[in-house]
């Protein structure tokens, strides 16, 4: 229980509350207004509002972080945790991580929904989690005053202790905690200034490695609770099919099989061993209601596309001169279209989930970027509400946006509740590549105009593709108002939001990185068809950027050897009011040595992307060998404004470039007869270690508030080797992967 | 039927087609070896067989039976790391750590067979290993680092 506690309004935006929890813990809490469910009411159920905190410190001197956003190997642990520490004084590596169970108070301030992805968890923690370092240190140095009877000026806090200036005394802070809990909240706490950062910007090590080299971190595939069963799904080929009929005698007779059931979107088998179940799921004879894409076919959907870029000009998104008066002064006009397919995720740890039901309550043990999303699919397919439902986040074997979506999760609900028994429900590598929510395919038509002197008068960009948030709403809004009755969901999901005067967030995700091209062209126009094939689409590292990156790069690129210009130059000189994006530019640059030639053989390619705030350039040098293309080296520069931890940004460049080398060379999903045609990595393949390229890494030396980094690796990558390709053999590649033969 | 796993001779119960994989991870609880593609595509699920670096996820239990398998779990102690995860400490390898496992276990019987590998060496023995995460620079530098080190000592 609490003792004693605190609330306080420290700034327009910030609450603080402090109190001591039954153990003398001293507890700190940094809520958003609007979110925050402190009051009366949380303070006095004191175990939980202690639960809730970020920040405790133990009598023992433990510090315990709650860390609202989910490792998937980003960094966010090592990340959010040395700005604590910074602020606390204190090693990062003494402070003990949790992660935060589902409540409003933690969830991301950009989106109102628990949920770790667009690369924002350092940018929106970046003053919130200082401030509630600096808040409980000036606290617990306002108690060692009190103690030593000394002004606050004489004490300093450092490495756990409160120490008199002359160092005569020193209290540790848990010997303090209780009666720093007592102490005024200060309203303008001071925030450490660069000069004094002992972690920032040179924390290299990661907090987050021990387990991850003796076997022992535990990912949501290791999870095993008491009288648990193994689940697997057979779901229908087809995407969007339905079970007619099915006949499972047989799989019923395979050794340790526990049920067949037929669940809403397949047919579940549970085997006491998981081989068991594969084993007879094999023997499942199922007749599918294919559904209306039974006909879909890749090419079909593309021709589609083409017809909708013609049938229907889009919704004009960015609009700046006039273009159809740029085309009638032109000299010359100049089209290109493009197209990229369907990507899957491809996470190492396939989608897995275990739950058990009992008691009208439901465990959820999850790898999932957004638990209170989790709770909403669970109650979708039980008679639970979202209060019933716990979700505990495990780590997590690679996200890149795959994890936002819940389906997994609400099929093993479904599962559990039907099998009245803890499950485990594991996916197959092939159930893994064949029913994600892909990275969706565009298509895209792209003009430009010249002047008679050579000068780009106009740019016009016509896209072609969905929107990700007709999909994802469907979970997202009924998590932003987990109050809102079940059959709700359905209307929250769509005009629902709309009607009740809720404002439903702008859609970005299909022209993001399109809308703003950075280069100084007169008339300027970005439009977006909306196409929408019925294939199930949703987050994929670094999103719209992916793309669109690869539109606006490449044909940047095609202008500039329209021109006949140098495409470093020719980028250079219409960067002139992008200070941050011609500094990237030219630091890759500079680093390539794209001014001094190379061996025979080798080539270079060139782009710049701005995305999740953060500024990537990145220069590529390769050599295509009868049409093998063969990487040899990828400088990369970025601008990520202040770096907390410069090795984990190196690392993340690192990461995003081979992911994106990943796309750019071999990424596709096809479809044929409405089937996904690629199934595992012999069809579905990753990049190995000796296709890995040499990676040179620049960050910009910066004062601007962090950004983002797990994501903007990446859209620059697969336009730099399109447009090295065509310096090495003259042919334009206008669509992902990049194949020469 | 018997095998040896991590030095432990254990007496399991489980059909003989069943990859050793699921009995390592389900019946042994030794969690550390993980499941990527069931095909021996990935290498998530190395383990040592007498040594020799094998894909648990296509190897039949009844394949090893008697026979000596080393996990992640057996490569080192608390106490005394494998110089090759105190490198991948040192290199900061692992980002979502998924695959980490089996890139130590192919790796160690990399160095175990050849003390001073080439770049090429290494990309022939790792390159059945796949890192969504994209480590591969770091796993390679922390390989050479460690066998430097071994050499010198």
């Amino acid at each position: 229980m609490n003792h004693q506690s605190t609330d306080i309004n420290v700034s327009r935006r910030q609450f603080l509350k402090v109190s001591v929890t039954a153990t003398g813990s001293f507890s700190l809490a940094s809520f958003l207004p609007g979110c925050a469910t402190f009051g009366g009411k949380a303070l006095s159920e004191g175990g939980d509002w202690a639960a809730n905190a970020w920040l405790e410190i133990t009598s023992e001197s433990n510090i315990i972080f709650t860390l609202d956003r989910v490792e998937m190997g980003q960094g966010t642990t090592t990340g959010l945790t040395t700005l604590l520490a910074e602020e606390l004084g204190v090693e990062p590596e003494t402070v003990t991580v949790i992660y935060a169970p589902v409540a409003n108070d933690y969830r991301n301030p950009e989106y109102g929904l628990q949920m770790t992805g667009g690369s924002n968890s350092l940018s929106t923690s970046w003053g919130q989690i200082r401030l509630a370092g600096a808040t409980a240190r000036e606290m617990l140095v306002a108690a060692a005053a009190e103690v030593y009877e000394v002004p606050v000026e004489q004490c300093q806090a450092n490495d756990g202790y409160v120490a008199l200036a002359d160092h005569s005394k020193k209290l540790s802070y848990g010997e303090l905690a209780v009666l720093a809990a007592s102490q005024s909240v200060p309203s303008n706490p001071r925030l450490k200034p660069a000069a004094e950062f002992r972690f920032i910007g040179k924390q290299n090590k990661r907090l987050d490695i021990a387990g991850k080299v003796n076997g022992r971190t535990v990912y949501g595939i290791d999870t095993d609770v008491e009288g648990m069963v193994y689940a697997v799904i057979s779901r229908s080929p087809v995407i969007g099919g339905k079970v007619k009929q099915f006949d499972a005698s047989k799989a019923l007779a395979s050794k340790g099989i526990v049920a067949v059931f037929e669940v809403y979107n397949g047919i579940a088998v549970l085997a006491e061993q998981y081989w068991q179940a594969r084993k007879a799921q094999q023997t499942l004879e199922i007749e599918w209601d294919e559904g209306p894409l039974a006909e879909l076919s890749s090419d079909d959907m593309f021709q589609s596309f083409k017809q909708a870029a013609l049938a229907d000009q889009g919704k004009i998104v960015r609009d700046e001169g006039d273009f159809d008066d740029a085309v009638e002064g032109a000299a010359r006009v100049f089209e290109a279209e493009y197209h990229t397919p369907f990507l899957a995720h491809a996470t190492l740890e396939p989608m897995n989930c275990v739950v058990e039901v009992r008691d009208n309550h439901a465990q959820v043990w999850a790898p999932t970027q957004a638990p209170d999303l989790a709770r909403i699919a669970v109650a979708r397919v039980t008679d639970l509400s979202p209060s019933d439902v716990d979700v505990t986040v495990t780590a997590i074997g690679g996200g890149f946006g795959r994890r936002l979506t819940q389906d997994f999760i609400e099929e093993a609900a479904a599962v559990a509740t039907q099998a009245k028994r803890p499950v485990k429900l594991m996916w197959s590598r092939e159930e893994d590549t064949q029913h994600d929510w892909y990275r969706p395919a565009t298509y895209h038509k792209l003009k430009a105009t010249f002047n008679d002197t050579g000068g780009v008068t106009g740019w016009d960009h016509q896209i072609v593709a969905p929107n990700l948030l007709d999909w994802y709403i469907r979970d997202a809004a009924p998590a932003q108002y987990p109050w809102a009755p079940k059959f709700m969901y359905g209307m929250l999901g769509s005009i629902g939001l709309a009607m009740q005067g809720v404002a439903v967030p702008k859609d970005e995700t299909a022209i993001e990185g399109a809308v703003s091209v950075p280069y100084d062209i007169a008339n300027l126009q970005v439009r977006h068809t909306h196409a929408d094939i019925g294939v199930p689409v949703s987050f994929w590292r670094s999103v719209g950027h992916s793309q669109n990156a690869f539109y606006v790069e490449s044909f940047i690129d095609e202008l500039a050897h329209e021109t006949m210009t140098d495409p470093f130059l020719f980028r250079q000189s219409l960067l002139q009011n992008q200070p941050r994006q011609r500094r990237v530019l030219e630091l890759a640059a500079e680093q390539s040595g794209w001014s001094k030639s190379l061996p025979k053989g080798r080539f270079r390619g060139i782009s710049v992307h701005k995305s999740f705030k953060s500024y990537a350039a990145q220069v590529v040098e390769l050599s295509v060998d009868n049409g093998e293309i063969n990487m040899h080296r990828v400088v990369c520069a970025i601008d990520c404004g202040i770096v907390v931890n410069p090795d984990i940004v190196k690392a993340q460049m690192e990461s995003g470039i081979i992911f994106a080398l990943t796309a750019a060379l071999y990424g596709e999903i096809s479809l044929k007869n409405g089937r996904v045609e690629q199934s595992n990595f012999d069809d579905y393949k990753l990049l190995r270690m000796n296709e890995t390229p040499e990676i040179d890494v620049y960050i910009v030396d910066s004062n601007e508030s962090p950004t983002g980094v797990g994501e903007p690796g990446v859209p620059p990558l697969a336009p730099a080797v399109a447009n090295a390709i065509f310096a090495a053999t003259g042919k334009r590649l206008r669509s992902l992967p990049l194949r020469l033969t | 039927m018997k095998i040896a796993v991590n030095g432990v001779e254990q007496v399991v119960e489980f059909e003989p087609d069943t990859p050793l994989l699921w009995v390592i991870r389900d019946e042994l609880k030794l969690k550390g070896t993980k499941f990527g593609c069931g095909k021996g595509l990935c290498g998530a699920c190395t383990v040592h067989l007498n040594g020799h670096a094998i894909r648990s996820c296509i190897t039949p239990v009844s394949a090893v039976e008697n026979q000596n398998i080393t996990t992640i779990e057996g490569l080192g102690s608390d106490d005394t790391p494998h110089p090759l995860q105190a490198s991948w400490v040192e290199f900061n390898v692992p980002q979502c750590g998924y695959c980490q496992s089996g890139q130590l276990m192919s790796a160690s019987a990399l160095l175990a067979q050849n003390a001073n590998p080439t770049d090429a060496d290494i990309d022939s023995a790792m390159s059945g290993n796949a890192c969504r995460c994209g480590t591969y620079p770091r796993i390679k530098a922390a390989i050479h680092h460690t066998a430097d080190n071994l050499k010198n000592s």
